[in-house]
């Protein structure tokens, strides 16, 4: 499972039309979308300065969950803070997206607190986490848990950093991982290049870059280019 | 989720900071138990901190406007402020957690210079996060956190205040959690902060009630503190939340106008939301954005507010009000003309509530919490009185 992370209406609305439809038609097989929040307390620089800026512009989240709708090829899922998806309305969000949206990421939420949202009313799914500070019992409790993937964050840091995905401490973290766990175990966070990609794909089920995909999205050429260069085989 | 006072808290943060909240919760509740740090505790709470702090009668003010007012002076703490509590308290938790680096937020810089002092007295390592804008106002505060030999890193991100240096501060947890704490500088926060936090703070309402009953005096007809936070407000509160007379009033800043980006008031003007690790009001667009906010006084300055007090505010226990700029500017003039006492301008921002309602205090016993004292702001006094024609 490769995927990327694309940020909404960034850098603006046609811009981000033309590279969701070029990845839609790409040899990738998922697509995280990130709705904009101006508090992205798990986000580096690239992404938060993005975030912000579209987040101060306002964006309208019915009209992307209709792009996403009309564009979809893929598995998609929304990942976003919290708040935008409380403020928006719990359950109205949950009506529109069911159908078209296959998970909901919230970067700001741990596993326990997904009860939270679906007791307002929420029926996407919540992607789980794991981490290399989670603990055995976290990581048992996921064994029948919701969602089409865990997302292992493999760093302790926030996204964008440098990663070796071949250091010892990380790859043994995820072979302890996925012997308690049947479901794909997706790593992110400071994926960057095709080594990068290829080392994950030695011992791990997918990956998802989100920064190196950003920093590209106000050149659609550079966009294309990284898209090719990191998904053909 | 743990941690919710009603339908207000919770722990809304990123996955990797679970294992230490957990961890912090545990400590903490075998701590809050235990003789020995018990006594390790009130012992630099008194003869380093200078607690307990006295109540003083202000005979002048009383006089003026036919009321009886008395002042707990937090504002006469080593390093100025209500901050250390918490400090001291959470640095200690740090030690006996075997950690050996601080990390913490700060707005007007009390509650950095109190963290790095602690950081000093117990040889930890200390970095503290400010907002650009904060930094330039509140300069000499950062000329001490680099004295007492913290590293401060200015945060030139979002809208440059409180906000963003809590967001820095979190990413930097995130990434060092493993021997780092974060003493979060106010009673918000996920769990258990908000928590830990009030607990800590909680010794300024319990030596006021102590105050009332050693003097065999009443309690008192009203309690006012300012909210930003609201960690000096709801340490002053659990003294008295038990006591049906006493009448709870928390101030929050009511900035230039009512306008989003013209003030701070999270319960008075904003709405329901999900912001720095909790649920409670947050002063937010109506996409979830969270607002720009603006106050005269850097340490209210802050888009949230504590889940307690959302919770205090949604059963009616604690009446949240406002004062503006200008309020707080007439609050700071009268308690330093008239008692010779020179308030925060967080503080003032109670005091200015006490001076626009004086006629509801005739003949009533007020208590009032000066958190902070006005030493640091020198500088925004200046600048007001430039803008205002008074200098």
């Amino acid at each position: 499972m490769k995927g990327i992370y694309i940020l909404a209406d960034y850098p603006d609305k046609k811009t981000f039309e033309k590279e969701l439809t070029y990845a839609m038609n790409s040899n990738i097989d998922f697509i995280e979308i990130g709705i904009p929040f101006n508090d992205p307390v798990a986000d580096g620089p690239t992404i938060a300065k993005a975030a912000n800026e579209i987040a101060e512009r306002g964006y309208d989240l019915l009209s992307i969950i209709d792009l996403i709708g009309e564009l979809k090829k893929k598995k998609v899922y929304l990942m976003t803070y919290s708040n935008i998806i409380y403020k928006f309305g719990v359950k109205k969000f949950s009506d529109i997206a069911k159908g078209i949206v296959d998970g909901l990421i919230l970067a700001d939420l741990p596993n326990r607190g997904h009860n939270f949202f679906y007791k307002l009313g929420l029926e996407v799914d919540i992607i789980n986490f794991l981490t290399p500070e989670s603990r055995d019992n976290a990581i048992k409790k996921l064994v029948n848990a919701e969602g089409d993937f865990i997302y292992f964050i493999g760093v302790r840091g926030i996204t964008g950093g440098e990663v070796d995905f071949n250091n010892s401490e990380l790859r043994s973290k995820y072979i302890s991982i996925k012997k308690e766990i049947d479901k794909k175990v997706i790593l992110g966070f400071g994926v960057k290049t095709k080594a990068d990609t290829k080392t994950i794909m030695e011992y791990a089920d997918g990956f998802v870059i989100g920064t190196e995909i950003v920093k590209r999205q106000n050149n659609y050429k550079e966009f294309k280019k990284y898209i090719d260069e990191i998904f053909t085989t | 989720m743990k941690g919710f006072f009603g339908e207000f808290g919770g722990q809304f943060v990123a996955e990797t900071l679970m294992p230490a909240l957990d961890q912090l919760e545990e400590t903490f509740e075998k701590l809050k138990e235990d003789e020995e740090f018990n006594k390790k505790l009130s012992y630099y709470m008194n003869s380093y901190a200078g607690r307990p702090t006295p109540i003083y009668y202000a005979e002048n003010i009383s006089r003026k406007y036919n009321t009886t007012l008395l002042i707990k002076r937090e504002d006469l703490l080593h390093t100025g402020a209500h901050k250390i509590n918490n400090t001291i308290g959470q640095g200690l938790i740090t030690k006996f957690m075997g950690k050996k680096r601080i990390i913490a937020e700060t707005g007007a810089g009390q509650h950095g210079v109190a963290t790095a002092t602690i950081a000093a007295l117990l040889g930890l390592d200390c970095t503290i996060y400010m907002g650009k804008t904060d930094a330039e106002r509140q300069e000499t505060n950062v000329r001490r956190m680099k004295l007492l030999g913290a590293e401060v890193k200015v945060v030139d991100e979002g809208s440059k205040t409180l906000k963003d240096a809590v967001s820095s501060a979190l990413r930097d947890w995130i990434t060092n959690v493993e021997n780092t704490h974060y003493i979060i500088g106010s009673a918000l926060g996920p769990h258990p902060f908000p928590t830990i936090v009030a607990h800590f703070q909680s010794v300024i309402g319990r030596e006021s009630r102590q105050f009332f009953i050693e003097n065999k005096e009443s309690f008192p007809d009203y309690v006012i503190a300012c909210v930003g936070g609201g960690s000096n407000s709801i340490g002053i509160f659990k003294g008295f939340l038990d006591i049906d007379t006493v009448n709870l009033i928390g101030v929050e800043a009511g900035g230039r106008s009512s306008k989003i980006g013209d003030h701070a008031m999270s319960i008075n003007h904003g709405e329901k939301g999900i912001f720095q690790g909790s649920l409670s009001y947050v002063v937010q667009n109506s996409i979830g954005q969270i607002a720009n906010v603006h106050s005269i006084s850097a340490g209210l300055d802050y888009a949230g507010i504590g889940p307690e007090h959302a919770y205090l505010h949604s059963i009616g226990r604690v009446k949240y009000d406002s004062v503006n700029d200008d309020e707080a500017m007439e609050g700071f003039y009268l308690m330093t003309k008239y008692e010779g006492i020179l308030p925060a301008l967080e503080s003032s921002h109670a005091v200015g509530y006490f001076l626009k309602h004086h006629k509801n205090f005739q003949g009533k016993k007020v208590l009032l919490l000066l958190s902070g004292r006005g030493d640091k702001d020198m500088g925004i006094v200046n600048e007001y009185e430039k803008e205002k024609g008074i200098l």
